[in-house]
């Protein structure tokens, strides 16, 4: 007996054994079906004894192993079911024989067998036989079931037969000895007639009869047989059955303790799967300790057909050992198996079974020491496979016991088996599939959504180890995807703790892995149905902020005021509201004031920074937005080693109108692409992602006839000015040609032209601008790429006659007339205008009254002289429009009606040996209304 | 004396670890990390009945075929793991009380610094000099 059953539990010693298997060619999968119908019938009640049968199926059983059912007889085959495929009568012999071979092979220790032929018509399927059952087709046999527990009842009516046999045959002298095979050759020559030698036969016999009993349905007597077995073979030291009687003794309390079995699953042995587990957790509360002196049990009533007699159940409660009790025994029994090499297989189990009751009861301290106990057991040499299965029932049984970082490190150790050098045919797929179950032990959940919170905080380097061995293993199941996504996991969750050559190590192997299977979005999922979320490489580079950027300002578009107040309709009567004001100021943060308007570029800038210790290339770096059609023109980007903050623009164009919201961005990095959205990235700044896209707007380019101005006007921030200046003599005129050109894609309809005077203090008269708008009007609407021209007459005519008022003016303006090459009249008048200031009204009045008088003779001799200085006219064009592009545009949409306007701004400076500057602005308006 | 001490946070990740050969660092990173299971039975076990009076050194945690781990939690369930070599069989429970009761000592003090946030990995060179002195000489 070399190879143990892990998954052996204490109930499974109340359970008879049944090999069902197939002769000749049986398809496995229509096996697997009819095994399956078979297994259903694991217990059978039985008639007139309110009694039940458990069985145990199993569809493979070495012959070595049955050896051992005289030891503890639910390891003994009692049952054999064929299941066979017979096509015609001339097969028939052939199969039967075949059946009868099989037989011999258990042949021993069977009670019962049946056939059951499948595919056979005619005479001999006709013929009535118990031991043989024949159905016409696998889909076409209703009473398999039925069958089967007919063929339960017989092998019951041995067992039963060979109980009472063994249990009064007392008064027989000789009882033969019973011993396991490696024994046998020990008794060889033995005195059988001493005291010693005949009590070792009865004791090792009560045992065999308390282990029927057991299997009969007959707690009560088997704790009494194994409670005498176990005096009888303390006496005579015979240590390996008294294992054997303690084990048996300590199944048979489990059995009554826990009728929900400690198999962890109730397998079929309850009728429903819910009452098994009510009851195990009910037979939980009742055992803790201390709580347990009521051993009057509902469910092993049930369960095992039992009167309700009182004093019966308080004989068995005597016999029974109580739950604390059962580990000790349980310990000793193991104590004793550990005497005799040949039995390490019995005491593994035992341990593994010791561990599921402990399980039970809660109690994984003890049962981890008996786990370190298991690890011990030396089996001699095992197989690979046969180290798998260890490691694996070790990690299985942890977890049952709640270790679970010891149950991933021996899954994980299960796992490394499962690729050992000495394999020649490396199972990595199995590797690949434990390493994963290792996950949840490691506290690492492979959704990096996890990580996005603070610092990461694990054990790291055991993480970064598997995570590693998860790489390696999906590479070498030729899965190159997972590897990138397991790799592209470690980047994005392990960077701050992977050394420099580490990050160059993992990224180099990427970039490797990545050539063949270029990593993307989409979730992954396995065979085995688990899903491998993406995992977005936002680290790399690392994102700070993300900020909209408003259009450039001669493309900026305007609202037009006066439709503005009609929608103003949501006016409060409330004059202050804390709340509203709040919610606003909220709104505010999330959507952006400005505008993007369709079919412009548009642009969103990012601050980003490399973390790694070497040049990163991001590729194809563009925007995530949702709300409207945008085409996101993508950029790529090198940024230097560890780089500081580094600002990133990504543009694309808006397609549609609406709300654009931007959610994130995609980079390609080492051959990933990632979309990384803003909202999982609690570390990036933003003033907001929501902006409003307008409908597209017509574009207009103006150009002037005039030289431009080194000197800009400064204006409002609403208006675009750009300025052409002009220098002109007093009197003198001038045509300003201003071209217009659509260069948009929206028709142009109206044009309006409105001048305005940049100065107040007028000094101009007459007619300063001039311009006739029919000719241009009538070329409206202007078509994409048409153009009109509007000419502007500049006509200078400085009013020197108020010249009072004009050099009152430049005094004012704080500009000295000293030095000036000018008469002395111009002198005195500055002296009575100095003198009379502090006068009043009316002296004062007076006192002009004189100079302007006086000054009609100064004036001509001071314009002679103002004649030949030079005259600066500025003329400044202000208009919406971007300078260099002077663009200009209008918009079509009715509902909004933005307003465009150009103003178109003159300066008229006069200078007067300083220079004094009159500024005269004149504005030209065009309206384009739809 | 040690060949690894670890300080683990009350949400069962380590903020400091160190052993003693450099080369075997992750088989101690195993070994520590096992032994939180058998630490996480004991307080519970003992959580439930008198969770004042508990005595926070929790002895032999597992031992293992070359070293023992030995066990100490906090009031604030911060936990200390000590493993020695099976071989040093001169060590007593006491001295390991002592070693354990030097670490919680230290590790108060980095806890009263207050440019350190708790659950942040410990940098501390005092607490560090403290555990070298607790190591055993690499040699």
């Amino acid at each position: 007996m070399s190879i143990p059953d892990y998954m052996q539990c204490a109930e499974d010693h109340q359970t008879v054994l049944v090999v069902v298997q197939p002769v000749g060619i049986v398809p496995e999968d229509e096996f697997f079906r009819i095994y399956k119908r078979i297994a259903s019938v694991a217990q059978v009640s039985i008639r007139d004894s309110q009694r039940n049968l458990y069985i145990r199926y199993r569809h493979h059983y070495l012959p070595e192993n049955n050896e051992w059912g005289d030891f503890q007889t639910h390891r003994k085959v009692v049952g054999l079911i064929s299941v066979t495929t017979c096509g015609s009568a001339k097969e028939w012999p052939q199969t039967s024989d075949r059946f009868h071979s099989q037989k011999d092979v258990f042949g021993a220790t069977l009670y019962d067998s049946r056939l059951l032929v499948f595919g056979l018509q005619g005479e001999i399927a006709e013929q009535q036989r118990t031991d043989v059952a024949f159905y016409s087709s696998y889909d076409v046999c209703p009473d398999v079931e039925k069958r089967v527990e007919d063929f339960v009842e017989s092998i019951f009516i041995v067992l039963e037969s060979k109980r009472l046999d063994r249990a009064t045959d007392k008064s027989g002298d000789k009882i033969p000895l019973l011993c396991v095979p490696f024994e046998k050759k020990d008794f060889v020559g033995l005195d059988t007639d001493s005291r010693h030698y005949k009590k070792r036969c009865q004791g090792r016999m009560r045992k065999h009869v308390g282990d029927l009993c057991l299997q009969a349905g007959m707690l009560q007597d088997a704790l009494v047989h194994y409670h005498m077995a176990v005096e009888l073979l303390r006496s005579v030291n015979d240590f390996l059955w008294l294992g054997a009687a303690l084990e048996g003794l300590c199944s048979a309390s489990v059995i009554f303790h826990y009728p929900g079995g400690t198999a962890g699953k109730a397998a079929g042995r309850k009728p429903s799967l819910a009452q098994g587990q009510g009851q195990a957790a009910d037979a939980g509360k009742r055992h803790r300790p201390g709580a347990q002196e009521v051993l009057i049990d509902p469910g092993a009533l049930t369960a095992n057909g039992i009167s309700a007699d009182t004093s019966s159940e308080i004989g068995r409660a005597k016999n029974c050992l109580r739950p604390e009790d059962i580990i000790e025994k349980y310990k000793e029994a193991i104590s004793y198996y550990g005497k005799y090499k040949n039995a390490g297989v019995i005491e593994l189990e035992a341990c593994v079974k010791a561990v599921r009751v402990l399980a039970i009861q809660k109690r994984a301290m003890e049962a981890s020491e008996f786990l370190q106990n298991a690890v011990y057991i030396n089996l001699g040499q095992l197989s690979e496979e046969e180290k798998i299965q260890r490691y694996s029932i070790l990690s299985e049984l942890y977890d049952l016991i709640g270790f679970h970082r010891k149950s991933a490190f021996f899954k994980r150790v299960a796992a490394m088996q499962c690729v050992a050098p000495t394999i020649p045919e490396p199972g990595w797929r199995a590797c690949y599939k434990l390493l994963l179950e290792t996950l949840p032990g490691y506290s690492l959940c492979l959704d990096p959504k996890d990580f996005s919170k603070g610092t990461h905080r694990g054990w790291a380097a055991v993480q970064v180890r598997l995570l590693h061995e998860l790489v390696y293993a999906s590479r070498r199941m030729g899965n190159p995807g997972l590897s990138v996504r397991h790799l592209s996991f470690l980047l994005q969750t392990m960077l701050d703790l992977l050394s420099d050559q580490e990050k160059k190590e993992v990224t180099q192997s990427l970039e490797n892995y990545t050539s063949k299977c270029p990593g993307g979005m989409e979730v992954i999922t396995l065979p085995d149905g688990l899903k491998l979320p993406p995992v977005p490489l936002s680290k790399l580079p690392i994102v700070r902020s993300v900020k909209l950027l408003d259009l450039p300002v001669s493309l900026r578009p305007h609202k037009q005021k006066g439709l503005l107040e009609n929608n103003m309709s949501t006016k409060s009567p409330f004059i202050y509201s804390p709340i509203i004001m709040h919610t606003r100021g909220e709104e505010r943060n999330k959507k952006i004031e400005f505008r993007w308007v369709q079919g412009d570029v548009c642009e969103v800038q990012l601050m980003v920074y490399n973390p790694m210790p070497f040049e990163l290339r991001v590729e194809h770096m563009g925007l995530l937005t949702s709300g409207v059609e945008f085409e996101s023109l993508p950029a790529g980007l090198s940024l230097p080693a560890e780089s500081g903050l580094y600002p990133v623009t990504l543009v694309g164009v808006p397609r549609t109108a609406g709300n654009i919201n931007v959610n994130g961005y995609h980079t390609s990095v080492f051959g990933v692409t990632s979309d990384c959205l803003l909202e999982g990235l609690p570390s990036v700044r933003t003033s907001g992602c929501m902006v409003e896209v307008i409908p597209s707007l017509p574009r207009l380019q103006l150009s002037t006839s005039l030289p431009r101005s080194a000197h800009p006007l400064q204006h409002s921030k609403e208006e675009l000015s750009s300025s052409v200046s002009v220098q002109l003599f007093n009197g003198e005129t001038q045509q300003l040609t201003i071209t217009l050109e659509n260069i948009g894609s929206e028709d142009l309809e109206t044009l309006e032209v409105t001048s305005k005077t940049c100065n107040t203090k007028e000094k101009l008269f007459g007619e300063f601008l001039s311009w006739d708008l029919e000719e241009a009007v009538s070329q409206l609407p202007l078509k994409p790429g048409q153009s009109v021209t509007l000419t502007v007459n500049i006509k200078v005519r400085l009013d020197f006659s108020g010249g009072e008022n004009l050099l009152q003016d430049l005094n004012d303006d704080g500009i000295s007339v000293t030095g000036l090459p000018s008469s002395s009249p111009l002198r005195q008048v500055l002296k009575p205008r100095a003198e009379t200031k502090p006068l009043g009204s009316e002296s004062s009045k007076t006192d002009y009254n004189h100079v302007k008088t006086d000054r009609q003779t100064e004036a001509n001799c001071s314009f002679s002289h103002i004649d030949k200085t030079v005259h600066r006219v500025n003329v400044a064009c202000l208009y919406q429009g971007a300078a260099d592009l002077n663009q200009w545009r209008e918009q079509a949409d009715a509902s909004l009606n933005y307003i465009l306007c150009v103003c178109v701004c003159v300066c008229v400076c006069v200078c007067v040996c300083v220079c004094v500057c009159v500024c005269v602005c004149v504005c030209v308006c065009v309206c384009v209304c739809v | 004396m040690a060949v690894c001490i670890a300080v683990i946070a009350k949400e069962n990740y380590p903020l400091y670890i160190r052993s003693v050969p450099i080369q075997n660092e992750l088989k101690f990173h195993y070994t520590v990390h096992t032994s939180l299971d058998v630490v996480e039975e004991k307080i519970s076990a003992v959580g439930k009945a008198m969770a004042d009076q508990r005595e926070l050194y929790l002895g032999l945690l597992y031992p293992t075929e070359d070293y023992k781990v030995y066990g100490y939690v906090t009031n604030s369930k911060v936990k200390f793991v000590i493993v020695v070599d099976s071989s040093n069989t001169s060590l007593r429970d006491n001295e390991i009380r002592s070693m354990f009761r030097k670490l919680h000592n230290s590790f108060t003090d980095v806890m009263c610094n207050p440019f350190y946030n708790p659950g942040d990995t410990i940098q501390s060179k005092a607490f560090d000099s403290m555990v070298t002195a607790m190591m055993v000489q690499a040699s």
